[in-house]
């Protein structure tokens, strides 16, 4: 899969509607929205609980440390799963 | 058998509505029982919740007859759970959005019937269209987020990129195109509501061209009419494993239109039992869950736990067993039954048929008349 081209400085906030909650059947995080349900995966939970203003270069930088991995690496699967989310209409990016 | 969990809750509150759509999906012989109340209806979100769903639909009939649906709205709210309002619109004046906000309504799904306003009335058997268009600014001027259904057949399928026109103008985030699948109502009039393969072919152009085009801007959804198919619908993505519908005397439903397709499955409800019990014990729910009751070709099938051997009130509706695939599938031997309909519909030149009304209106009567 191609690296989606994403700015380090866009801003990727939920969508109106879009709701970011902890599913207290197992304790995961899960974004609903009309007529859906999405179970997010550590990674993406971790990604999606960060957009709230902060620019991609940040969340990129901020899980790095976190995670203790490459940065490179990580910033494709930042925007993979940024993309993936903004095909999918549940955050958008200014 | 073990119970999944569920994650959605139908609830018709109210099978009143003031429109007389020809596929309404109210059961054709709606009894008249008493309508659960609001404490009935708390108790059973509740219980929703707590067995782990996480969304709720209100719907009906038009959900806004029933004055209760922003204290539904909030209690739904404060049990976690997120709250569609699927409606036609009416009724829906700016003291109703705005009580509906604060009761946190999360998102409304309103319902048109086509963009031309006249046949959009004809269609829904009122004056209904100038009203819905209202009931979208209103929604809009709330903020909360939009999205339009479209019931789609043989009269109104050869307008469908006016259509995803209309949701643009009303700034929808999202439309829903989907096409009329057969039961109730709309099985009695499938021969006035069916396209014809011509048309299908067009119009899932203009659908497929039009998601292109608003990609990241409005979600669209394009449902074909799954007569045109040649392997069944994933329906509610197996019996009793994700859905479950509450009616408005109380009935539990593992699909909203088994109670008037499938006759001899008898519906739990839950003024006698708690929810949990049905969902987890009851005949009704377990009768097609999982893969155990499929017969050929489904048993030995691939793709069992992909399609789910389609829908159990097609199989019901058009082969008189609800245990038969959906003889949508081309390996279904049935599939003739599904061929015998097209080439019926698409061999013949004649091409207005009258329907049904849910309820006759004898002329177009405006909404003060109706209600």
């Amino acid at each position: 899969m191609q690296t989606p081209t994403i700015a380090g400085s866009a801003q990727p906030t939920l969508t109106r509607g879009v709701r970011l909650q902890t599913d207290s059947k197992t304790g995961n995080s899960v974004l609903l929205f009309p007529e859906g349900v999405l179970e997010l995966n550590e990674t993406a939970q971790d990604i999606v609980s960060r957009c709230d203003g902060r620019t991609v270069g940040d969340i990129i930088q901020t899980l790095a440390e976190e995670y203790d991995v490459d940065l490179e690496m990580l910033a494709v699967d930042v925007r993979q799963t940024l993309a993936d989310l903004q095909r999918r209409k549940l955050i958008e990016l200014t | 058998m073990i119970a999944p969990r569920p994650y959605a809750l139908l609830a018709e509150i109210t099978y009143r509505c003031p429109l007389h759509c020809p596929y309404c999906s109210n059961p054709m012989k709606a009894r008249n029982d008493q309508e659960l109340t609001t404490n009935e209806w708390t108790r059973v979100i509740r219980e929703a919740a707590a067995l782990g769903v996480l969304q709720i639909g209100f719907s009906g009939g038009e959900p806004l007859a029933r004055r209760d649906l922003p204290d539904l709205v909030r209690v739904a709210r404060e049990a976690n759970l997120y709250t569609n309002l699927i409606t036609s619109g009416i009724g829906l004046d700016d003291d109703r959005v705005r009580a509906l906000r604060d009761a946190g309504l999360d998102s409304v799904q309103l319902s048109f019937q086509s963009d031309n306003t006249d046949l959009a009335d004809e269609i829904a058997g009122a004056r209904a269209h100038q009203r819905k268009l209202d009931a979208a600014a209103k929604i809009r001027a709330a903020g909360i987020p939009l999205s339009l259904n479209f019931v789609i057949h043989r009269r109104n399928i050869d307008r469908l990129a006016e259509m995803i026109a209309l949701a643009e103008s009303l700034q929808a985030e999202r439309v829903e195109l989907a096409n009329v699948q057969f039961y109730g109502w709309a099985f009695l009039n499938r021969a006035a509501l069916l396209p014809t393969r011509e048309q299908v072919v067009r119009a899932r152009e203009i659908a497929t061209a039009a998601k292109a085009r608003l990609t990241g801007k409005i979600d669209i959804f394009y449902v074909l009419p799954d007569y045109y198919e040649n392997r069944p619908k994933p329906c509610l993505n197996g019996w009793g494993q994700r859905y479950l519908t509450v009616n408005p005397i109380g009935e539990v439903l593992p699909c909203p239109t088994a109670s008037s397709a499938i006759p001899d499955l008898r519906f739990e409800n839950v003024r006698e039992r708690a929810l949990d019990w049905i969902w987890r014990e009851s005949e009704s729910f377990n009768r097609f869950r999982g893969t155990e009751w499929m017969p050929e070709p489904c048993q030995s099938c691939p793709q069992r736990e992909i399609d789910f051997g389609g829908c159990r009130c097609q199989a019901a509706l058009l082969t008189g067993n609800a245990a038969n695939t959906d003889p949508v599938c081309d390996l279904s031997p049935n599939r003739a039954r599904v061929d015998a309909v097209l080439n019926e519909l698409n061999s013949s030149s004649d091409d207005a048929r009258d329907w049904i009304y849910r309820a006759n209106p004898k002329t177009l009567p405006t909404l003060e008349q109706v209600t």
